[in-house]
């Protein structure tokens, strides 16, 4: 079994109009036994900057950490809020710099840009190679089901609440065909002068 | 008295100084001078480069150097120290687009330089710096210019005008008397002229001065036949 | 050629000459109209070496077998509950969340499935027919001891050759209820209180701590359910439904199937009373 697959994670997330999703499962599992159901992969950057980290859960954990301590540093140094897509750029370097004894995670980034409210999502693997799309990204163990999800019910420009809808129809919708992840589900819904998150009910098996 | 505190730059004099550093500040007072001022679309620095000899190639020297395509930089006082300055301004300034994939803002660079200038303040074997630095640069996330002045100790303030080197007290009394903010560029090289001016000997001319600005476009150095329409419309 | 070398599958293993398979025609005319146990096999194979390839971990054509469940059973004073769910899956991958992993043998016997699908269902098919077969010879229904020792001397028979099934025979004769655990293994074993497959640890511990002899019909369902379920929340392998059957005096009844998200929020409500 691949060590990304150990804990078991699903992350996505989805541009709209003026806004970003993004949305986690909330298994920590260790194989096949699920130990906790109330577990966060997704951490708060920023107040319209988060990042999803699905992967090995120690190495989740100390990520969230490390990128944290890097973007308060740069805040502090520069006296402003980090742009999403400079952001990328420090998460793609910390993990490059374990280029030959990688972090086991493969994040999600989505935000607002902090003076022009531009949306923006991307995804990394697991040594940093960033990839910026205009629609959706997807990471964890059911990476396809995830796809295909989001290909058929994905449309561009929506507003909040139908954004809200589709992020959370494919989430669950590809958990269920995947073993390792689900139980579960949380969406955070990033818009200029709010974020929402919410709790998903899902399947328990 | 002060020789005895000299033999080190990491040790104060009674007075709680450090005289080495005013010693640089001497060397800075004493370089040719040069001038800054922020404008609303800019910012222009302007300096005196006077050769002591005719014979120099005064077309392969230049005081004004461009660090990133938004930010330029000149200086008074010694030159081979500058030289080491830009080469450590310009890798910095790539060393922080390598991070981040964005142009370094013109408030990182002048911290990080300044840094550079206060480790040689502090640091054994080593003299601080014998300039003092003009940087201009353009922010392209705010859109607005910047101008700031970074001294030996490693001091550095922002400007809207400035004057630094021989006879800057009189450069910036004549700048608080011909400074606005609603300056435009063009007018700010006009005024960066007319301040090197009031204590320029001797004729002024395309190749005895260097004139640098900075706007959306980025910074930029004149090329002499610029400075010379320049200076026909100051005359 | 070119796909063989994809799998890695050595050349002469698989012998694709005119010789390689058996080509007695009358022999595989026996096998479509009387069914056989002689399975068709390349030539000059020996499965337990050559098969080898397919059981591997690093193995590049290795065969997944169904091996995530949970299935139990158990006798009580009024019979035997069987209970499993009904995830199939193939390594992560949620093959089918519908699987029906109680096999009806004939009215008075029930298997389960653990395993491999296509093995526990082949088998216990034949069993099905060796059980009617022993109906009509004796005129008396077979008994659990005997039905599930039929089925541990059959796969006995291919011990080493990659069969894989952990069921459960359970049933009801002249001695009352009967449950016997029988496996791939050839191992045959009776008791009162069987779970199998990834998802048994689980189940046993809720089945240990409720159950007991005496247990009233209604009280023996809503444990073998509850086991069950709780199998199927620890378990990334287990899932779906829980399938439910009684076997009584007069044969087995099937009880419910009921899906498991249903029962989570149905148990979590409970657990705030």
């Amino acid at each position: 079994m691949s060590i990304m697959s150990y804990n078991g994670a699903a992350i996505m997330a989805m541009k709209g109009k003026e806004c970003v999703a993004i949305a986690a499962d909330r298994r920590f599992g260790i194989q096949a036994q699920t130990i906790n159901t109330q577990f966060d992969k997704i951490f708060e950057m920023g107040p319209k900057l988060y990042v999803g980290l699905p992967g090995l859960a120690t190495d989740v954990q100390t990520v969230a950490q490390r990128l944290k301590f890097r973007l308060n540093l740069y805040e502090l140094k520069e006296n402003r809020n980090i742009k999403p897509k400079t952001f990328l750029s420090m998460v793609s370097n910390l993990l490059y710099s374990r280029r030959f004894g990688p972090y086991f995670v493969e994040p999600v980034i989505a935000g607002l840009d902090p003076k022009t409210s531009e949306p923006f999502i991307a995804s990394l693997d697991l040594i940093g190679c960033p990839m910026i799309t205009e629609d959706f990204v997807v990471s964890g163990t059911c990476s396809e089901q995830m796809y295909g999800m989001c290909e058929t019910l994905y449309k561009p420009d929506q507003e909040p609440d139908d954004l809200f809808e589709t992020i959370s129809q494919c989430l669950l919708n590809a958990v269920d065909r995947d073993a390792v992840s689900g139980w579960g589900g949380v969406v955070y819904i990033i818009e200029k002068d709010k974020v929402t998150k919410r709790i998903l009910k899902g399947r328990m098996d | 008295m002060s020789e005895r505190y000299s033999f080190s730059l990491t040790t104060f004099s009674p007075s709680g100084k450090l005289v080495q550093i005013e010693y640089a500040l001497a060397a800075v007072a004493a370089g040719a001078p040069s001038v800054g001022i922020k404008a609303t679309n800019g910012v222009v620095l302007a300096t005196e480069k006077k050769q002591k000899s005719v014979l120099y190639d005064d077309s392969s020297i230049h005081k004004i150097e461009l660090i990133t395509k938004n930010i330029g930089m000149v200086y008074s006082g010694m030159g081979p120290d500058y030289r080491v300055l830009v080469k450590n301004a310009r890798k910095l300034a790539q060393q922080y687009f390598l991070q981040y994939q964005e142009q370094i803002p013109t408030s990182q660079l002048v911290q990080r330089v300044a840094n550079v200038m206060q480790e040689f303040t502090q640091s054994g074997g080593v003299r601080p710096f014998g300039v003092s630095l003009l940087m201009a640069g353009w922010d392209e996330d705010e859109e607005r210019p910047y101008l700031y002045q970074c001294d030996p100790s490693g001091a550095y303030f922002a400007w809207k005008a400035t004057a630094m080197g021989k006879n800057f007290v009189n450069g910036k009394t004549f700048l608080e008397k011909r400074y606005s903010d609603n300056l435009e560029l063009e007018d700010a090289v006009h005024t960066a002229i007319l301040t090197l001016k009031e204590s320029f000997e001797g004729q002024m001319t395309e190749d005895n001065i260097e004139i640098g600005i900075c706007n959306q476009d980025g910074f930029k150095r004149l090329s002499t036949a610029e400075v010379k329409d320049y200076l026909a419309s100051v005359q | 050629m070119a796909l063989a070398d994809v799998c890695g599958i050595k050349q002469n293993q698989f012998s694709l000459s005119g010789s390689a398979f058996r080509s007695d025609t009358s022999e595989l005319f026996r096998d479509v109209e009387v069914g056989s146990n002689n399975f068709s096999m390349p030539f000059n194979f020996d499965p337990v070496e050559n098969l080898q390839q397919f059981q591997q971990q690093d193995s590049k054509v290795k065969i997944h077998f169904d091996h995530g469940t949970t299935t139990l059973a158990f006798k009580f004073k009024h019979g035997v509950v069987v209970a499993v769910d009904s995830r199939a899956t193939a390594g992560p991958y949620i093959a089918s969340q519908t699987v029906k992993k109680v096999i009806e043998i004939n009215p008075y016997l029930l298997g389960t499935m653990a395993g491999g699908a296509a093995d526990c269902s082949y088998w216990e098919r034949v069993l099905a027919k060796q059980c009617r077969i022993y109906e009509l010879r004796n005129k008396e229904r077979i008994s659990v001891a005997a039905a599930s020792k039929l089925l541990a001397n059959m796969v006995y028979n291919y011990k080493g050759m990659g069969l894989s099934m952990g069921t459960m025979i359970c049933g009801w004769d002249k001695k009352g209820p009967g449950l016997y655990y029988v496996d791939s293994d050839g191992e045959r074993l009776t008791n009162n209180l069987f779970s199998v497959g990834s998802g048994s640890v689980y189940a046993y511990g809720v089945l240990d701590s409720g159950y007991k002899w005496d247990l009233s019909v209604k009280e023996a369902l809503d444990l073998g359910q509850r086991a069950i379920y709780h199998a199927t929340f620890r378990d990334a392998y287990s899932g779906g439904v829980v399938n439910l059957y009684h076997m009584k005096e007069t044969g087995w009844e099937f009880i419910s199937r009921t899906d498991t998200a249903e029962l989570h929020y149905k148990f979590q409500d409970e657990k705030k009373k």
